[in-house]
């Protein structure tokens, strides 16, 4: 079957099979900034913005995803052109392996649209479904409190 | 080369081959697709669960979101949430915030994780109803009614919808009765963490005039299986005083008139015990002391 998306505001179609997951159309079409890892929804690596909203694309039916907008971490920011999110993701040792924070900085991102002064413990619950078993988290949730800081002082990144 | 074809032979023979995914424009039009192949097709909720735990039966899936079953109204009769409602969507709703002193607002924005809570859908979770639900204890303890659509609309309490699964119906949506808004709203999940599946539910909506408790439904899930009221232990509160006595007593009681069963995750025994520790729990959000 054929499916339209809109990925990165970018409108693709996409020949998928009636029960593939997002994770492997998105991998398959070169969206190779979205990672793969338990594929049982569980790690937070796979983690894309539906319609703005964080999913695990591990378990989102690609089909379910027709008509839609997909936005990966390369669609928030890119090496050229960093988001605030991303680089205070590096300037706060936020990344290790680096595995995890492509899913990280998606969520955080769809928590800043939504919340642009958010605690401690939101960025907690916004966070909960990214593992990352590098940082230990506290740099991670200090990378978040940092951007947001960064954008309500109008750094438009 | 040999071991992989053989191995993606064997994922298709265990898990099934799904042929068709199609968009339904109504009601009407899924419940036609559903009858013309069943048993050979689901309804997609969130789709989260049928990605995890395949049936190999199923050859198509029916996809509801284009029918208009996302939606929360309010009106004098209660709190009626579409279907296709993600948990996260219900745990945002100011109704909901307010409902039972905003219980089900407060476990639906925490249970899974975020990206699954944007995911799971109302009617998913109460139409695969499984053992580790979360939600579906915490809906039946709320006396929540469920409409169904089998060419007809209808309505039925949730609890026994559950006792008597209709394959074929389409959820349409679940109703949180207005009388049951002013109440008190309480779940309780044994787990090590948020995340964690819970070893034992226990649910309960108690009315209460600030010394007697009124009205009262108890629900225990997880062991036994799905979500069960026990009206004989909502007897041992109803008209009795909001005191340490009243909650000691069903607490005793409750090991026995639980059945806990027993798995490998934990004996019978320590499913007792954390019977008792549900009551007590209840208490201390019912009279603000812990014992």
């Amino acid at each position: 079957m054929t499916i339209s998306i809109t990925v990165n505001a970018v409108e693709r179609s996409f020949d998928v099979q009636p029960d593939e997951v997002l994770l492997d159309v998105l991998r398959r079409e070169g969206y190779l900034e979205v990672k793969g890892s338990c594929h049982s929804g569980d790690c937070g690596a796979c983690t894309v913005l539906l319609d703005r909203r964080p999913v695990a694309s591990c378990l989102t039916l690609a089909a379910k995803a027709d008509g839609h907008a997909v936005t990966t971490v390369r669609g928030i920011g890119d090496q050229a052109h960093l988001h605030v999110l991303q680089d205070a993701f590096v300037k706060n040792g936020a990344v290790q392996c680096g595995y995890c924070a492509p899913g990280a900085i998606t969520s955080a991102k769809a928590l800043l649209d939504e919340n642009p002064d958010p605690t401690e413990e939101e960025i907690r619950l916004a966070m909960d479904s990214n593992y990352c078993r590098c940082t230990g988290y506290e740099q991670q949730v200090e990378a978040v409190l940092y951007a947001a800081a960064q954008l309500r002082k109008g750094d438009k990144r | 080369m040999i071991r992989m074809t053989i191995g993606i032979v064997c994922k298709e023979a265990l898990m099934g081959r799904i042929t068709e995914y199609y968009h339904a424009t109504s009601l009407e039009d899924a419940f036609a697709k559903a009858q013309q192949l069943r048993p050979a097709a689901a309804y997609v909720g969130g789709g989260v669960e049928l990605i995890l735990r395949r049936n190999p039966e199923i050859t198509t899936l029916i996809d509801l979101s284009r029918c208009g079953l996302d939606y929360i109204t309010a009106s004098r009769e209660g709190i009626e949430i579409g279907s296709q409602t993600t948990l996260t969507t219900v745990s945002r709703n100011a109704d909901i915030k307010k409902y039972a002193g905003g219980s089900l607002a407060w476990w639906t924005g925490r249970i899974a994780q975020n990206n699954l809570r944007d995911m799971i859908t109302v009617g998913g979770v109460i139409g695969r109803n499984q053992p580790w639900n979360d939600v579906v204890p915490h809906l039946v303890a709320l006396g929540a009614q469920v409409r169904l659509f089998d060419g007809a609309e209808r309505i039925m309490p949730l609890a026994g919808y559950i006792e008597a699964k209709q394959p074929g119906v389409i959820i349409k949506g679940i109703l949180l009765p207005a009388g049951n808004a002013g109440s008190s709203g309480f779940l309780w999940r044994f787990t090590r963490t948020l995340q964690d599946i819970s070893t034992l539910h226990f649910s309960a909506l108690v009315s209460s005039d600030g010394k007697f408790m009124t009205a009262a439904n108890l629900v225990f899930a997880g062991r036994p299986g799905h979500a069960a009221l026990y009206p004989r232990l909502s007897e041992g509160l109803v008209g009795k005083s909001l005191s340490h006595e009243t909650f000691a007593r069903v607490a005793e009681m409750a090991p026995d008139v639980v059945e806990v069963g027993s798995d490998l995750r934990a004996t019978g025994e320590f499913r007792r015990e954390l019977v008792r520790a549900a009551i007590l729990n209840l208490e201390e959000h019912m009279t603000g002391v812990a014992q």
